[in-house]
């Protein structure tokens, strides 16, 4: 009974803004943005940032990502393609915890262009 | 929705979690609490009722203390459910500010059990419920600026709170005991202090964490913030109609008494679960203003 009324209450405000935290403050490419190449997949936060697991997706499955930050905490996260991504869109999903404990999540989209 | 995080089906177990644990809190502290203010006034059977409640709680909450690690781990592996077993996410999990909180809140429930131990083990349990209040100023916001005082604050709202919770038991029972209605009396009259001390330290909190009222009304905290304060108040007029009207008329031996003060308690121990699932969700999926 709990469990149905806290995901109805999930569902009515579903289109859920990212938690206060997760203020990931620019991202490369940018939330949105419709790029040529993407040299690397970057993101920065105004709080120190365990960023646990990644994934990047496009309409074809998952993509391989090599991540350069490890996961210790780190207001800066670098990941690079494996291989140059091919036109379409994309997804970047991540997962962590903040300094404070808090588990996080976010993501951006892009496009990539021909 | 401002400051409102994404709900999936393991927060809304850790949100389950959290607010059993709450209560496993509350129950526990409260139970020592009332057996150490009203070890004179109260009858032997409901001591010892107080005492058991709290042990139970304290065995509860340590339980649900290992529990919530596995769901954290879960959380932030994105492996799901199997993250709650991965060991390097229990141990980021143990590095972080939940570890701390952890062993205060685990020492804290374990020094409750001392309840068990005759005479001095009451004062190894009052010290376990100061440990367990001070487990909570050692998560989340409660770590923002001005440190201090929203520790102090949270402790404070949390001793207050788990008076009245863990007394409501213990009352229930002591309601139909020929020398109960003198100690609902006493205890409505200990309570009021602490009701002042509920709202106070927890308006204050509010205000730090709030920064402004048209914060409250923006965002997805301060509307859910509102909504407990609404169940508090809610709460506050049967605890005021109690002691108002049916601890007297118990006091008179009033026909039918005995049964209108344990509905109205069974009834505040309803609104009590309700504020605690409230606070959860606050707790778990919202972001003070101060923070966004």
């Amino acid at each position: 009974m709990i469990k149905q009324t806290l995901l109805g209450l999930a569902v009515v405000v579903a289109p859920a803004l990212a938690f206060a935290h997760s203020k990931s403050e620019a991202t490369t490419p940018a939330n949105g943005a419709t790029v040529t190449e993407v040299p690397e997949l970057s993101m920065r936060f105004d709080d120190p940032m365990r960023i646990i697991s990644v994934t990047l997706t496009s309409p074809d499955g998952d993509v391989e990502i090599e991540r350069e930050t490890g996961m210790d905490p780190s207001t800066e996260f670098r990941a690079l393609p494996l291989e140059e991504l091919a036109p379409g869109s994309y997804r970047f999903d991540w997962r962590g915890m903040a300094s404070d404990g808090h588990p996080m999540q976010g993501s951006f989209s892009f496009t990539v262009a021909e | 929705m401002t400051g409102l995080a994404h709900i999936d089906g393991l927060v809304v177990l850790a949100i389950v979690a959290k607010a059993l644990g709450y209560s496993a809190a509350l129950l526990a502290m409260g139970g020592v609490l009332f057996a150490a203010v009203f070890s004179q006034r109260a009858e032997a059977s409901v001591l010892r009722l107080a005492r058991q409640l709290a042990v139970g709680a304290a065995l509860v909450g340590l339980a649900v203390l290992a529990v919530r690690f596995g769901i954290r781990a879960a959380r932030i592996s994105g492996m799901g459910i199997e993250g709650a077993t991965d060991a390097m996410m229990l141990g980021f999990v143990w590095e972080s500010p939940l570890g701390t909180a952890a062993i205060w809140r685990g020492l804290g429930e374990v020094a409750i059990l001392a309840l068990l131990i005759p005479r001095f083990g009451q004062w190894i349990a009052m010290a376990g419920t100061v440990a367990v209040a001070i487990s909570f100023a050692q998560v989340g916001h409660a770590l923002g600026e001005p440190r201090a005082a929203l520790a102090v604050l949270l402790v404070l709202h949390l001793l207050a709170a788990a008076f009245w919770v863990g007394a409501l038991v213990p009352l229930y029972k002591a309601a139909r005991d020929p020398a109960g209605a003198e100690l609902l009396h006493h205890f409505g009259n200990v309570a009021a202090f602490g009701v002042a001390i509920v709202i106070f330290a927890g308006t204050s909190l509010a205000w730090l964490l709030s920064g402004s009222v048209t914060a409250l009304l923006g965002t997805a905290y301060g509307l859910a913030l509102l909504l407990k304060v609404a169940i508090v108040a809610v709460l506050l007029c049967f605890a005021a109609f109690n002691k108002m009207r049916l601890v007297p008329a118990l006091r008179t031996k009033k026909s039918g008494a005995i049964r209108a003060l344990q509905r109205s308690i069974s009834l505040e121990m309803l609104a009590v679960t309700v504020i605690l699932l409230a606070t959860a969700i606050i707790t778990s999926v919202t972001a003070p203003p101060v923070n966004l």
